[in-house]
C-alpha cells in the first residue's frame, strides 16, 4: 500500500494505461505544456510526446468531437474537460454522437472514450463554475457515468473506463484532487456499476457519491457518538447504478437518506430516492430524505456558498427525521 | 370549470357520511362558506360548507344517501356549464369498479339495463336505496333511477379499511404489526401527524398484556376485533379437523348406559391406593377390549393426496393409484383428547388391549404431563386408531365429536348423572348414568357396524366382567 493523492492516482492510471496500450491518448486544455490545469497529467507530455498528449484551444465542442471521431476510428481517447461546467458546450458531441453511435450503427461502430474532469462546487467559483452536473450524463442511455470518491477508486475506475468499449463520463472534483488515500501498489481495476459500502451500520442507510462522502462520513461519526449506526454507501458509479447494494442495505435498515450536492430536481439523488421508495416501500419506516444542494444558482458570498451545499448538520437533521428522533 | 364535489371528512374519524339534507337545489349559486348540505357523520350532524364560490350544477347523491370520504356527491361549476363528460368519466370509473367487485349480491340485470339506456349513465355508488327518500325530487331534472342496487357497495365501499379511520403508519410498521398480530389502530403513533412507526409497534409488543392503552378512547377500543395470528398448533388443529369434518361423512350413535358397575369397579380398585386410577383409564381399557372384538372399527380410511373429493365423485372408478384405501389396523392404539390452554392435543396409549387399567393410567398421566409442557413427540400423539373424548368433568350431558383423522371413529363421553331408570320388574329407581355418543366415518363404517360395536361396548361398560369373556 502506498498513500497518494487522488490527482496522483489518476496520473498513475493514465500513465499505466498509456504505457499498456498505445491507442490511448490524452487531449484537452492545458493537459500538455502546463501539466494539466490541476496537474493530473503531470509528466505525461514529456514521457509520451505531443502526439499522445494534445493541448487544444478553448473549444470544448471541437476537441470533444475530435475525441469521438478518434474513438470511432479505433483510438482510445481520454478527453479532459477543465471542468464539467465547460463541458456544457460539448453536450451535443457526447449526447448525440458518443452515446448513440453504437446503437444507431447496429453495433458496427463503438466509441471507446473517456470524458473526465472536475464536477460540482469548489470554492469561490460563483454560479457558473460551481455546478454539479452529474444528472446531465446520468440521464443519457448509452453513457456510463462513474464518480470515484477515493484515490483508490479514482485509479481503478479510470483504468476500467479507459478499457471499456463504451463512452464513460468521469466526475471528479477540484477539492478532491488533494485528498489522500491508500492505493495498492499492485495494479487493480474497480468494476463500473459496483457500489462500495464505506461503512456498515444497521440504523439508517446514507447514500452518496463523489465529494460529499466526507460530509457523510463525518455525519456518520457524529451519529455513532449518539448510538446511531449509519451504513454509508458510496455509489462510485451513477450509471449503471448498483441497485442491489442499495436495496439490500435499505432492507436491512428500513431508513434512507440520500446525500447529493446537485440541485434537488431531476438529480441523481432524486432518482436514487425514487428507486429506494419503489423497491423498498414495504420496509421503509419513514419517507426517504434527500439532502441536496439548494435549488439556487451558487451564491458567490462564501457563507451563502457553504449554506447552499450539503453539510454535516443537514445530514444529521435528515437522519433525525427518518429515525423520528430529536436527540441525534 | 365544472368539478366533482366529494364527501370530505367532517370529523377526524369519519369514514363515510350520510346526506341529511341538501340546503339548496340544483342551479343555486353559492359563495365560499355557504352551507351546501348537512351531513350525518359517525358522531354528529355537520354542515358541509362550500369550498369555493360556484353553482350547484348537479346533485349526485340525494338526501338520505351515504358516501365514503372521497366519493362524489355533486358537481359544481359555472351556471350553464356542460358537465356531461365529467359524469361520463365517473360512470366508466364506476363501471370498472363494478367489474372489479364480484360477488355483490345485488342483481346484475339492473346494472346491465342501466348501462344499456343511453343518457342514464350516472351511477350513484354512495347511496343506499332503503334510506333514499322519494321527496324533494319533484322539481329536479330527469336523472338516473335512484340508487341502483347494483351500485351499492361498488368498489370504493369494498376497501377493507376505511382510510380515514386508520391512523397514518409507515409500511415497515404495518408489516411488523401484521407479523406480530397487532391491531395497528390500537397503537399510538409517535411520528408526524400521529404516524405509527417501527418503534411504536415494538414498544406496543413489549407492553404488558393487561395495560390499558390510555391514548386510545374507550370507544376506539370497543371497535373491531383484535387480529390474532394463530399459532402453528391452532393452525394444525384447524386444518386437520376441517379436513375430517368436511371430507368424512360423520354420523352419530347415542347410547345411555348405567355406569354403576363401572364406578363400583373403580372404587374397588382404588380402595387403599394412594393415587386413584382415573375413570378414563377404565374407559379406555374397556374400549380397547371392545375394539379387539370389533376390528372393523379400528380402521383408517386413507385418501391419496391427489384424489380430491371432486375427482372421486366425477368418476366411479378412479385410477388405482388415486383410489382411497381401507387400512385394517392390528394394534389397539387409543387416543384421549386433552384440553390445554393453547389448544387440544390427543396423546395415544399404544396396545391398550395388552395393558392393565393401571398401566394405562400411569402412561396417560405421563403423556398428559409432557403435553402440558409442550414436549409431546409426534409419535406420542399421532396414529390413534380410535379416540376417546370426555367432557363429563364439564358437566356436559352428551355431545358429538369430530373424528380424529385418519381414524374412523370417536367416542364422546358425557357426564355421570343420577337419573331415574326402569330397573328389574319395571321398578323405577335412581341410577348413575352416562351418555355415549359414537361418531363414525360412514366411508369406512356403516351404521349397522357402528351400532353393533356401540351396543357391545355399552354392555361391557355396564358389566365390566364381560371384558373377560
Amino acid at each position: 500500500m502506498a498513500e497518494m493523492t487522488y490527482r496522483e492516482a489518476l496520473n498513475r492510471a493514465l500513465d499505466e494505461e498509456m504505457a499498456r496500450d498505445d491507442r490511448v491518448f490524452l487531449i484537452g486544455e492545458e493537459v500538455g505544456e502546463y501539466d494539466g490545469a490541476y496537474k493530473v497529467s503531470r509528466g505525461l507530455l514529456s514521457k509520451y510526446g505531443p502526439k499522445r498528449v494534445r493541448d487544444t484551444p478553448i473549444s470544448e465542442l471541437g476537441f470533444t468531437g475530435l475525441g469521438v471521431g478518434a474513438a470511432i476510428a479505433g483510438l482510445r481517447p481520454v478527453v479532459e474537460w477543465m471542468t464539467h461546467n465547460f463541458a456544457l458546450l460539448a453536450l451535443d458531441q457526447v449526447v448525440n454522437n458518443a452515446a448513440k453511435l453504437r446503437q444507431m450503427s447496429g453495433g458496427q461502430l463503438s466509441v471507446p472514450i473517456v470524458f473526465r474532469g472536475p464536477n460540482g462546487p469548489a470554492e469561490f467559483l460563483a454560479a457558473q463554475h460551481s455546478q454539479a452536473l452529474g444528472s446531465y450524463w446520468m440521464h443519457v442511455p448509452g453513457l456510463k457515468v462513474v464518480a470515484p470518491a477515493t484515490p483508490a477508486d479514482a485509479y481503478g475506475l479510470l483504468k476500467s473506463a479507459i478499457r471499456n468499449d463504451n463512452p464513460v463520463v468521469m466526475l471528479e472534483a477540484e477539492l478532491m484532487y488533494a485528498w489522500k488515500g491508500e492505493v495498492s501498489e499492485q495494479e487493480f481495476l474497480v468494476p463500473i456499476g459496483k457500489a462500495r459500502i464505506a461503512r456498515e451500520g444497521v440504523d439508517v442507510t446514507l447514500i452518496t457519491y463523489s465529494k460529499p462522502i466526507r460530509v457523510v462520513e463525518e455525519a456518520a461519526d457524529r451519529l455513532a457518538e449518539k448510538g446511531v449506526q449509519a451504513e454509508v454507501i458510496d455509489l462510485r458509479s451513477l450509471r449503471p447504478l448498483d441497485e442491489e447494494t442499495i436495496v439490500n442495505s435499505v432492507r436491512k435498515t428500513g431508513r434512507c437518506v440520500v446525500v447529493d450536492e446537485a440541485w434537488p430536481l431531476a438529480s441523481p439523488g432524486a432518482t436514487i430516492a425514487h428507486l429506494v421508495d419503489s423497491r423498498c416501500f414495504d420496509v421503509l419506516d419513514a419517507p426517504v430524505e434527500l439532502v441536496s444542494g439548494e435549488d439556487v444558482p451558487m451564491p458567490y458570498n462564501h457563507t451563502l456558498e457553504l449554506a447552499a451545499q450539503p453539510s454535516v448538520e443537514k445530514v444529521i437533521a435528515a437522519v433525525a427525521k427518518v429515525l423520528y428522533r430529536e436527540d441525534v | 370549470m365544472a368539478e366533482v364535489l366529494r364527501m370530505i371528512a367532517l370529523s377526524p374519524t369519519m369514514s363515510e357520511g350520510r346526506i341529511a339534507k341538501w340546503k339548496m337545489n340544483e342551479g343555486t349559486e353559492f359563495s365560499s362558506g355557504d352551507v351546501l348540505c348537512e351531513v350525518e357523520t359517525d358522531k354528529a350532524s355537520m354542515d358541509y360548507e362550500a369550498p369555493t364560490s360556484a353553482s350547484l350544477l348537479k346533485i349526485i347523491l340525494q338526501a338520505g344517501g351515504t358516501a365514503k370520504v372521497g366519493d362524489p356527491i355533486a358537481v359544481i361549476g359555472q351556471k350553464g356549464e356542460d358537465y356531461a363528460s365529467l359524469l361520463k368519466e365517473r360512470a366508466s370509473e364506476a363501471g370498472v369498479a363494478e367489474k372489479k367487485a364480484p360477488g355483490q349480491q345485488p342483481s346484475k340485470e339492473v346494472s346491465q339495463k342501466e348501462k344499456a339506456v343511453p343518457g342514464k349513465t350516472e351511477q350513484e355508488p354512495g347511496s343506499t336505496p332503503e334510506s333514499a327518500p322519494q321527496s324533494d325530487t319533484e322539481n329536479a331534472p330527469p336523472r338516473a333511477p335512484k340508487a341502483s342496487p347494483a351500485s351499492v357497495g361498488a368498489a370504493p365501499r369494498q376497501t377493507p379499511q376505511a382510510p380515514a379511520s386508520v391512523p397514518p403508519s409507515s409500511p415497515l410498521a404495518r408489516k411488523l404489526a401484521l407479523e406480530k398480530g397487532i391491531d395497528i389502530r390500537l397503537v399510538p403513533g409517535s411520528g408526524p401527524n400521529g404516524r405509527v412507526v417501527e418503534r411504536d409497534i415494538l414498544e406496543f409488543a413489549e407492553r404488558p398484556k393487561n395495560t390499558v392503552v390510555p391514548e386510545v378512547a374507550p370507544q376506539e377500543l370497543r371497535q373491531g376485533p383484535t387480529v390474532i395470528q394463530p399459532n402453528m398448533k391452532r393452525l394444525v388443529i384447524a386444518r386437520r379437523l376441517s379436513e375430517s369434518f368436511f371430507t368424512a361423512p360423520h354420523y352419530f350413535l347415542k347410547k345411555k348406559i348405567n355406569a354403576e358397575a363401572l364406578l363400583e369397579l373403580r372404587a374397588t380398585a382404588n380402595a387403599g391406593r394412594p393415587a386413584k386410577l382415573s375413570f378414563n383409564a377404565f374407559l379406555m381399557k374397556i374400549v380397547a377390549e371392545a375394539l379387539v372384538r370389533h376390528p372393523e372399527i379400528n380402521v383408517y380410511w386413507r385418501v391419496p393426496a391427489a384424489a380430491s373429493a371432486a375427482d372421486a365423485a366425477a368418476s366411479p372408478e378412479p385410477p388405482t393409484a388415486m383410489r382411497p384405501i381401507l387400512e385394517q389396523r392390528h394394534s389397539i392404539d387409543v387416543g384421549l383428547a386433552v384440553a390445554l390452554p393453547d389448544g387440544l392435543i390427543t396423546p395415544v396409549v399404544r396396545d391398550c388391549n395388552l395393558k392393565s387399567a393401571s398401566d394405562i393410567d400411569a402412561e396417560l398421566a405421563q403423556l398428559i404431563e409432557k403435553a402440558r409442557g409442550g414436549r409431546l413427540a409426534p409419535e406420542e400423539y399421532e396414529g390413534a386408531g380410535f379416540t376417546v373424548t370426555n367432557l363429563g368433568s364439564f358437566g356436559i350431558d352428551e355431545f358429538t365429536a369430530i373424528i380424529n383423522p385418519p381414524g374412523s371413529a370417536i367416542l364422546a363421553v358425557g357426564a355421570i348423572v343420577k337419573e331415574p331408570i326402569v330397573g328389574d320388574n319395571d321398578v323405577i329407581r335412581v341410577a348413575q348414568t352416562l351418555t355415549l355418543t359414537l361418531g363414525c366415518d360412514h366411508r369406512s363404517i356403516d351404521g349397522a357396524v357402528g351400532a353393533v360395536f356401540l351396543a357391545d361396548l355399552a354392555r361391557m361398560l355396564e358389566n365390566p366382567g364381560m371384558a373377560l369373556v
